[in-house]
């Protein structure tokens, strides 16, 4: 923090500041092209028609769910890679990162080998067993952003439990505390900054989730049918409903972005 | 190569009437939006038309007739657009994208497509009703509007909570061949073209459409005079001969 004040673009050369400029501009570009496509007056009225607002009721309800499966699975992986030593564990990470780099659409095709009724791996048993059919379903939905959300989650969990200095939990276990309470005492304390901001990126990835998700669940009006897929085939036959909801993806992204600047990159910097 | 060979030898009068020995002076590049369900038979057609114009780069864009008319409408680079129905095409004379009128130069009929061994013992469109799950194109896409002329025609009613929407017809397929729909409603010929992993059944003729096939020139083309020879020869014996053998009709 001490070197905040020192003399700020003395040694900077000028290609950075040509090619951050142009970063910058491309990012936002699109962006500013958005927004003037909205038609603004008629925003609400699009947002709240029926297959727009069956779409973000149904991706707000997903999106949640899974990034709590993410949240109540990833914690206990991201331990296991950040804490215990064992053979192979980069490669169990490197495992666990693959939905990150893969095509969406692969991801669902994956997931259609293995959860899949007819041909999958265990769908069968799943629906003999339990009556439970994955594919066309909303909770098809759900396994698909988790499956894309998780690792977001993991690799920001895992670099959070990295960094906390063991030290405050061997005092905390010098005092007394066992196992869980110093969990719950110490490490979740020190680990919160680290789990709100992979609980956040894990969202907005659930949300924003596509192509796994046409693959897998399919993309059934109201059913299965979530924000992004509605956009993409709302562009032709409705376009300003199309721009509406795009907008209000990027409204609620821009929201978690503002709530996490505090816990995530203010703390950071 | 071997495509091409087998697809000469099944073609004799074709090849003879137009014998390939003539090497066309046309160059640059030539960029055609077509169709999926044009996939297999503009990509023989393209690889023929190579042959004899050896000096032009032919460029496929595929993809559903619907987001090609909105690719061409906000200015993506096009030659040729050819399309599933002719309301598309009609919207881009409307817009002033295609000056000439659109020749129409095929015909397809709509089919049932099962998985193989048709667990579910479908017979016909009214059998349609009794399945869980049915994969239909988009409601804008041609394929999507066809489908719901025959199930109209049928006087059948399926529950929009029964329908996966696919993106094109090739998705719309693909959710019977590897996922979980129990059917499809798709064109004759993608069902054809999918037979290893589908098994089609024939909609008669009362409860069928006939999806009219047209290909027009895209105003403002840098090459028009590419476009004209691609189109020409889609309309030639030769370019027939290829389109029958993937199964599409007379017009």
């Amino acid at each position: 923090m001490s070197t905040k004040k020192r003399r700020v673009g003395a040694e900077t050369p000028p290609f950075v500041w040509v090619g951050a400029s142009c970063a910058l501009l491309f990012l936002l570009l699109p962006l500013v092209g958005l927004l003037k496509r909205v038609a603004w007056s008629g925003i609400f009225g699009a947002v709240t028609s029926g297959p727009a607002s069956e779409a973000l009721r149904l991706s707000l309800i997903t999106s949640v769910v899974a990034t709590m499966i993410a949240l109540v699975l990833g914690l206990p992986l991201a331990w296991v890679l950040a804490r215990i030593e064992f053979r192979g564990r980069s490669m169990v990470r490197a495992l666990v990162m693959l939905p990150m780099v893969l095509p969406p659409v692969v991801g669902g095709v994956a997931l259609l080998g293995a959860y899949g009724k007819s041909n999958g791996l265990i769908g069968g048993w799943l629906f003999d067993v339990f009556g439970l059919q994955l594919t066309f379903s909303p909770l098809g939905v759900v396994v698909a952003e988790a499956f894309v959300a998780l690792p977001f989650l993991v690799m920001a969990v895992e670099s959070g439990l990295r960094s906390i200095d063991p030290r405050f939990e061997e005092s905390a276990a010098t005092m007394g505390l066992g196992p869980s309470e110093r969990f719950r005492k110490v490490t979740l304390r020190l680990l919160a900054p680290s789990l709100i901001a992979g609980v956040a990126v894990a969202w907005a990835r659930a949300l924003g989730e596509f192509g796994a998700t046409i693959t897998f669940a399919g993309n059934i009006e109201g059913r299965t049918q979530t924000t992004p897929l509605a956009v993409y085939l709302l562009l032709e036959s409705d376009p300003e409903a199309a721009y509406a909801l795009s907008f209000v993806l990027l409204a609620i992204c821009v929201a978690v972005l503002v709530a996490m600047r505090g816990s995530w990159m203010g703390r950071r910097s | 190569m071997v495509v091409a060979v087998v697809l000469a030898s099944l073609l004799p009068t074709a090849v003879h009437a137009s014998p390939i020995v003539e090497v066309s002076k046309l160059k640059g590049d030539l960029t055609i939006s077509a169709a999926t369900s044009l996939t297999d038979a503009f990509t023989e057609l393209a690889k023929q038309f190579r042959k004899v114009n050896k000096g032009v780069k032919v460029r496929l864009n595929f993809g559903s007739s619907s987001t090609l008319i909105a690719q061409v409408q906000s200015g993506a680079p096009s030659d040729i657009m050819a399309s599933a129905d002719l309301t598309n095409l009609e919207k881009l004379v409307a817009s002033g994208n295609v000056v000439v009128t659109p020749k129409v130069f095929a015909r397809n009929t709509m089919a049932i497509a099962v998985k193989p061994g048709n667990p579910k013992s479908v017979r016909s469109v009214a059998d349609l009703t009794s399945l869980s799950f049915i994969a239909l194109c988009g409601k804008t896409v041609p394929c999507g509007v066809y489908a719901s002329s025959v199930l109209t025609r049928a006087g059948v009613v399926i529950a929009e909570s029964k329908v996966t929407r696919g993106i094109d017809v090739k998705a719309t397929l693909s959710a019977v061949a590897n996922g979980d729909a129990d059917a499809a409603i798709v064109y004759r010929t993608d069902v054809s073209a999918a037979k290893k992993t589908v098994v089609g059944i024939d909609i008669p003729s009362a409860q069928n459409v006939k999806a009219m096939y047209g290909i027009a020139p895209i105003r403002g083309s840098k090459n028009p005079a590419n476009a004209k020879a691609f189109i020409d020869f889609v309309l030639s014996e030769q370019g027939w001969q290829i389109l029958k053998s993937f199964g599409f009709q007379r017009p």
